[in-house]
């Protein structure tokens, strides 16, 4: 295939031989605009205007759809069945497969060298979350897991056991944290909540049937005991069949180790502070009660 | 000139004619001895080459060209797409148009609530109003309905794409000329109507210069002229680049334009609004 040297080249090499290109001599592309169909008016639109011969369909005083003529319709007969009860109640997690983050990663788009957050990802627009729409936040599938290579500090909302594995196989860290809505909707968009000039919230608790998800090592919850954290990476490296290599002997292995408070929303920045972003500034709470509140 | 080759003065020239003596100054060629005062600022892609152009003054009526630039080939060299121009032409007519028509339906013209005429027994035709469509003075059944707007947004990207071909397309037709600045000897229109037949510019030129304070000369000349125009850079638009016939600009508003006009090439989609403060963006 020849490359050409310039894009435009030929159709401006052209240009430079055809009349002025005015106000008078722009239009739309051949085929652009399409005369709209109107009923009603000519030879071919006229007469009937497009509703048949008699009846009930010309004179438009059909049954309402699903009428089958007075048997009991299709959409009666068939029993309830709570298939989608509850759908707008169903935390939704948006998926994001180790193919993409690697792509992220190789791209200069998202740094390995910090602690991989949601927000890192939402600014790298590597995936977006809609948290007015049951998004609780992102969940790690292990889709790319073969071609996965790179040590990072990641945490999500939920993970695969294949994705756990093939991150802490290449000595990275990974924990499953979560956020409530509102920490959520804060942690996606930080600059609009900053201009707000609210307090930073502290981060909710999960409720009673997420909890075990958490408090589990085996899913590496945020709640969890680091011990038995370690135990259970060992099972994993031993199913899935590699060497836990050893993080405590890394260079990164403080950067690695960063893990947010259970109340905290931003690293470096704790819950109860306000954001001055014109004048750049933060403002930290001096009242007891209010302090008491919010490291509780 | 003698009397006869002068134009009888009862002839009417009609004004799209192509001026013969325009085209005569062919695009620099590799191996010109004047200097090259500007280059690109950003980085170009391997497979383009700059577009190379003149740069003039207007400070003498006959004077050489100072020095040569180069242009961005993705912003002065775009593929030449009239669709896009006409999109943008027209968003920029229909955007501001709010169309103050209106009419009144029978229900809002004065009169009207009563029966003319009994429904039946008169001999003539049944009516319920005085007001109703068939009448002579009635209310208008289908007709615009007050102030209606026809504001819509093109996306960014597509009124950026428009710029970029628009100058691009003035550049290939040699209707684009760069200037190193837009200071003038003396406040006269005079001397400028004539550097611009001396020079066989056209019969309507835009001036383009980068901040909105212009020389006192420029402005004094211009004043009183309806077809040359003074614009800040911020201000140029497709639908004033097309009704002039010569676009001049500055070399300060080719490094504006380019550096604006390049940044929506790789930039991210925005999160929010662009109000808000950006820590990655300018």
């Amino acid at each position: 295939m020849s490359f050409p040297k310039k894009p435009g080249g030929k159709a401006l090499d052209v240009l430079q031989n055809l009349p002025r290109i005015t106000l008078t001599n722009l239009r739309p592309e051949p085929g652009a605009r399409k005369n709209e169909k109107r009923r009603g008016r000519g030879q071919h639109g006229g007469n009937r205007s497009g509703r048949g011969h008699k009846g009930e369909r010309q004179r438009g005083t059909r049954p309402r759809l699903g009428f089958e003529g007075g048997q009991t319709p299709f959409y009666l007969r068939i029993p309830k069945y709570g298939f989608n009860e509850g759908h707008s109640r169903r935390p939704q997690y948006q998926p994001l497969t180790l193919k993409r983050l690697q792509y992220l990663i190789d791209l200069g788009r998202v740094d390995p060298t910090q602690p991989i957050d949601l927000t890192q990802l939402i600014n790298a627009r590597g995936l977006t979350i809609q948290p007015l729409k049951r998004d609780y936040g992102v969940q790690l599938v292990d889709e790319g897991s073969d071609i996965f290579v790179a040590k990072i500090n990641i945490e999500v909302q939920r993970a695969t056991e294949g994705a756990i594995a093939a991150i802490e196989r290449n000595g990275g860290v990974i924990t499953n944290s979560f956020y409530d809505p509102i920490s959520l909707g804060i942690l996606i968009k930080p600059v609009p909540f900053f201009m707000r000039g609210q307090p930073i919230p502290k981060r909710m608790l999960p409720g009673e049937d997420m909890v075990p998800y958490y408090m589990s090592a085996e899913n590496r919850g945020y709640l969890a005991d680091p011990e038995e954290i370690q135990q259970a990476r060992r099972a994993l490296a031993q199913k899935y069949g590699y060497v836990l290599p050893d993080i405590s002997k890394d260079e990164l292995c403080h950067m690695l180790a960063m893990r947010k408070d259970v109340r905290q929303i931003f690293f470096g920045l704790s819950p109860g502070w306000v954001i001055n972003m014109p004048e750049k500034k933060i403002l930290k709470p001096t009242d007891q009660k209010l302090l008491q509140y919010y490291s509780s | 000139v003698t009397l006869d080759t002068a134009l009888p003065p009862n002839l009417r020239l009609p004004s799209n004619l192509v001026d013969p003596d325009r085209l005569k100054r062919p695009p620099p060629s590799e191996d010109s001895s004047l200097p090259l005062i500007r280059k690109c600022d950003a980085a170009l892609p391997a497979h383009l080459s700059p577009v190379r152009t003149w740069v003039d003054t207007l400070e003498s009526k006959d004077s050489e060209p100072l020095g040569l630039t180069e242009l961005h080939p993705d912003v002065f060299a775009v593929t030449p797409r009239l669709d896009i121009l006409h999109a943008v032409e027209t968003w920029q007519r229909n955007y501001k148009r709010i169309s103050h028509a209106s009419t009144k339906v029978r229900s809002e013209v004065r009169g009207g609530g009563r029966k003319p005429w009994n429904q039946k027994g008169s001999g003539r035709a049944r009516h319920g109003s005085i007001r109703s469509p068939l009448w002579r003075g009635g209310g208008v059944s289908h007709g615009p309905r007050g102030p209606k707007s026809y504001y819509y947004m093109l996306p960014m990207k597509v009124r950026v794409q428009g710029l970029k071909v628009a100058l691009s397309s003035k550049m290939a037709q040699q209707y684009l000329h760069v200037v190193d600045s837009l200071n003038i000897p003396t406040p006269d229109s005079q001397y400028l109507l004539e550097l611009i037949r001396s020079r066989h510019w056209g019969e309507s030129v835009l001036l383009v210069d980068v901040s909105e304070e212009f020389p006192e000369n420029i402005l004094q000349a211009t004043e009183n002229l309806k077809t040359v125009n003074l614009i800040p850079a911020i201000g140029l638009n497709v639908h004033s680049m097309l009704k002039h016939e010569a676009v001049i600009l500055t070399l300060d508003t080719v490094r504006f334009l380019e550096e604006k006009l390049l940044w929506h090439d790789e930039r991210y989609t925005f999160l929010y609004p662009l109000k808000l403060p950006y820590s990655d963006f300018p």
